[in-house]
């Protein structure tokens, strides 16, 4: 995959556009693991947000950096 | 031993043991927040300028203005903060395609918009606000510096979205990982309180039956921070923790406030118009009503409460509601038994009040313990499955007023460039716009304005240092400066946790980051730095002129405003749809109070008229709902005319309000009254209940009416 994509003609990092996507699915993750309760039996909740977080940007900047 | 006196010997073991507790509870949150915020800081500054960002300010400014003591807020402010940012500059990559060429579209569409965003800024609530405010200022920030170039605006744009973005997750994440504190948990605290603070004014009999005093704040202490409380616990939502069935419950428990303290108040001012009359034996009568209440709650523990305490107040509630039932009648036998005489309308209304009390009591308990239960189990005991909504109101008027101060502000300072032609004006324009859109919400902007001039000229000062001195003498990479920089950003961090420098810190902050020497290569030139800090001063100077100019706004005229809005509520109750929840009239009406008390310059007298003007409505409100449902399931021959007659003329009354009306009003109300009480009573259950409603709610709202001097007639001016 490309570095850079081209978005209603304006050229930009393609990592902008995973972050936006991977916040989009880290918030409905949040809220169904609040929600579920999951918090609850996790040391440090923000720390284990973050974590998820983190991975869920980092595999595909992987990818397209592979 | 009892706890005070183990907590005496366990300080003579430990002499600096309360020292170290003080300093761990007030001091050691200040601390930890400056570093904090310090870390987030170089931490968007490092990121900003590894990444090569072409303006690492705008990630650093990002981060002070996120920052907040609590992660809760944190998330919320991020949050409408990405929003503004992807508004305003989608809307600048719209303007600069459109108008780039046509000064006379462009300058139209601007204005237009940041009177749109100034308007719905008013209009939303909590940090919603904060994303229209950086709507607006971003099309200043992205598209005025490359108004010459509009090529240039696609690399600005996104390198403004990627600069906020890294500032937002540096301030999130370190917010939410190091020492976080949580919203939840303040707003734990405050529920708590303030359920003790309901139990405790309730337990008391003097705090319905002893006379007004002006000095005694009980109303305004049981009925404060109904949308405060409601705030904390929409931004605690972004927390990590806070199931959807907990917040459900806080927003149910804010409900069940409003209702108590609507109650509390009538009966409250019910027996100030008995004390007045000096009816001395109906006072007795109806505190021997309420003392049942009274010795349950006085069982209760000072310390936290425990789920088994609240089950038996629960339980001894209920009992005691039937009491109150069973005595209501003998005293009313003993009281009026040989005619219907004058005071009876008065004294049925405050049992019925008592009443009322007691079961929205009942429920708050009920609520309460199953949010404990929840808390402490996982298991709620109470299936809470509707969704309350705290309704809003928005006043048109207030509302125009900021869009036409926002737009005029702009107008104003373009007029300024285009006569000038002086290429930093655009500064001035994006400063002006700034203080037009967000201190629009303050009790007195102007304060506020000028607080945000005197930290601009500190922080000129500051940056001057800086940037000539500083900065080129002794930095020589990325870590050096950090270092340097590092004081500066934790003395921000400490005025940051001091609400009174609320707006000298935005200022500060602002200009600062404005004029500090952060980019990728040192490049500040003396004239660069005096022009650009004079534009700014006078984009300030530029702000504040539009507050002193739309500013038309009075005491006297907010009174007359809510007046009007509250007697509107009423007039469309009457006849307007019968689906109108109470929680929804309660939360616009309080929001309304809270709206115009910030906005509309009212003094302590004048906004604790306002205050009750507000509960007569929400009380008078309630009742003609009740009575509307009552007459819709009624069978046709128990109907009177005179009911209608009297709901008729309460529209009427409280659409044009006279002297002559109300009398009439309140001799209607007396006839249909009577015609009720005269009339045989059904025999069937359900509908004896119905005719009973519509007689203690009409003498409700005759009782509220006579007691009722100022509102609608206005005839007192609280103004002067």
């Amino acid at each position: 995959m490309q570095l850079d994509i081209t978005l209603f003609g304006i050229q930009m990092p393609t990592l902008l556009l995973i972050f936006v996507m991977s916040a989009v699915v880290q918030i409905l993750l949040d809220r169904m693991m609040s929600d579920a309760g999951i918090y609850n039996h996790v040391w440090h909740p923000g720390l284990f947000r973050t974590a998820v977080f983190v991975c869920l940007f980092a595999i595909p900047c992987l990818l397209i950096y592979r | 031993m009892n706890a005070n006196n183990r907590r005496i010997v366990s300080f003579k073991i430990f002499p600096w043991q309360r020292t170290l507790q003080e300093w761990l509870s007030v001091d050691a949150p200040v601390l930890i927040y400056m570093a904090k915020s310090t870390i987030a800081a170089l931490l968007a500054l490092w990121i900003a300028m590894t990444l090569n960002m072409p303006d690492p300010r705008t990630a650093i400014f990002t981060v002070f203005i996120v920052m907040q003591p609590q992660s809760g807020l944190v998330f919320s402010k991020s949050y409408y903060r990405v929003l503004g940012t992807i508004a305003g500059v989608g809307m600048s990559l719209l303007i600069m395609g459109m108008f780039a060429q046509d000064p006379i579209w462009f300058i139209g569409f601007f204005a237009l918009w940041i009177g749109f965003t100034t308007a719905m800024g008013l209009k939303y609530r909590n940090f919603q606000f904060y994303g229209f405010v950086l709507a607006g200022y971003t099309l200043c920030i992205v598209a005025l510096p490359v108004i010459e170039t509009p090529l240039q605006v696609f690399d600005i744009a996104v390198s403004r979205f990627s600069e906020v973005i890294i500032g937002i997750m540096c301030a999130t994440v370190v917010s939410d990982v190091i020492f976080p504190r949580r919203l939840l948990d303040s707003l734990i605290t405050s529920e708590q309180e303030r359920f003790h603070n309901v139990l405790s004014t309730l337990s008391d009999t003097d705090s319905i039956f002893a006379a007004f005093d002006e000095a005694n704040p009980t109303i305004s202490r049981f009925s404060s921070g109904v949308v405060g409380l409601n705030a904390t616990r929409v931004n605690s939502s972004f927390e990590s923790g806070a199931g959807q069935k907990e917040r459900q419950h806080y927003a149910h428990l804010n409900q069940e406030y409003m209702n108590l303290s609507t109650t509390f108040y009538s009966l409250k001012s019910i027996v100030h118009a008995m004390k007045e009359q000096e009816r001395k034996e109906v006072l007795n009568a109806l505190e021997s009503l309420y003392s049942p209440v009274v010795s349950v709650l006085k069982t209760l523990p000072d310390t936290l409460l425990a789920p088994e305490d609240l089950n038996r107040i629960i339980r001894e509630l209920l009992t005691v509601k039937n009491t109150i039932q069973v005595q209501l009648e003998l005293d009313h036998k003993r009281l009026y038994e040989s005619t219907h005489s004058a005071g009876e309308d008065e004294f049925i209304s405050a049992a019925y009040l008592i009443i009322r009390l007691v079961n929205e009591l009942h429920n708050h308990c009920a609520t309460y313990l199953s949010l404990l239960k929840h808390r402490l189990s996982g298991n709620a005991s109470r299936e809470i499955s509707r969704v309350i909504q705290f309704s809003t109101h928005t006043d048109n008027l207030l509302v125009a007023l900021a869009a036409l101060r926002g737009s005029g502000v702009l107008l104003l300072t373009m007029v300024f460039w285009l006569w000038s032609g002086w290429p930093y004006a655009t500064l001035t324009i994006t400063l002006a716009v700034v203080i037009g859109l967000l201190l629009g919400t303050m009790p007195s902007p102007l304060d506020g304005v000028k607080d945000f001039f005197k930290g601009a000229v500190i922080a000129l000062i500051v940056a001057a240092v800086y940037d000539f001195y500083i900065i080129p003498e002794y930095t020589s990479d990325l870590l050096t400066l950090s270092l340097l920089i590092t004081p500066v950003l934790a003395f921000i961090g400490w005025m940051t946790t001091r609400p009174k420098l609320a707006i000298f810190t935005f200022g500060f902050v602002f200009m600062f980051m404005n004029q500090l020497a952060l980019d990728p290569y040192y490049k500040i030139e003396p004239t660069k730095f005096m022009e650009s800090s004079l534009a700014a001063l006078i984009g300030i100077l530029f702000g504040g002129l539009a507050y002193i100019l739309v500013n038309f706004w009075s005491c006297s005229l907010t009174q007359k405003r809510v007046a009007k809005i509250l007697r509107t509520q009423i007039v469309r109750l009457c006849d307007g749809a019968l689906n109108v929840e109470r929680s929804a009239l309660e939360s616009t009406g309080r929001d309304l109070i809270q709206q115009f008390s910030t906005q509309g310059r009212l003094n302590m007298r004048s906004s604790r008229l306002v205050y009750e003007w507000l509960l007569s409505t929400l009380e008078i409100g309630r009742a003609i709902l009740t009575i509307r449902r009552s007459i819709q399931r009624l069978y046709s021959h128990y109907l009177h005319p005179s009911v209608d007659n009297a709901m008729e003329l309460i529209k009427s009354y409280f659409e044009t309000p006279s002297v002559s009306g109300r009398d009439q009003l309140l001799s209607t109300l007396q006839k249909s009254l009577q015609e009720l009480h005269s009339s045989p009573m059904p025999t069937e259950i359900g509908q004896r209940k119905r005719v009973e409603i519509l007689i203690v709610e009409l003498t409700l709202i005759r009782t509220v009416l006579i007691n009722s001097e100022t509102f609608p007639l206005l005839s007192e001016d609280s103004c002067n």
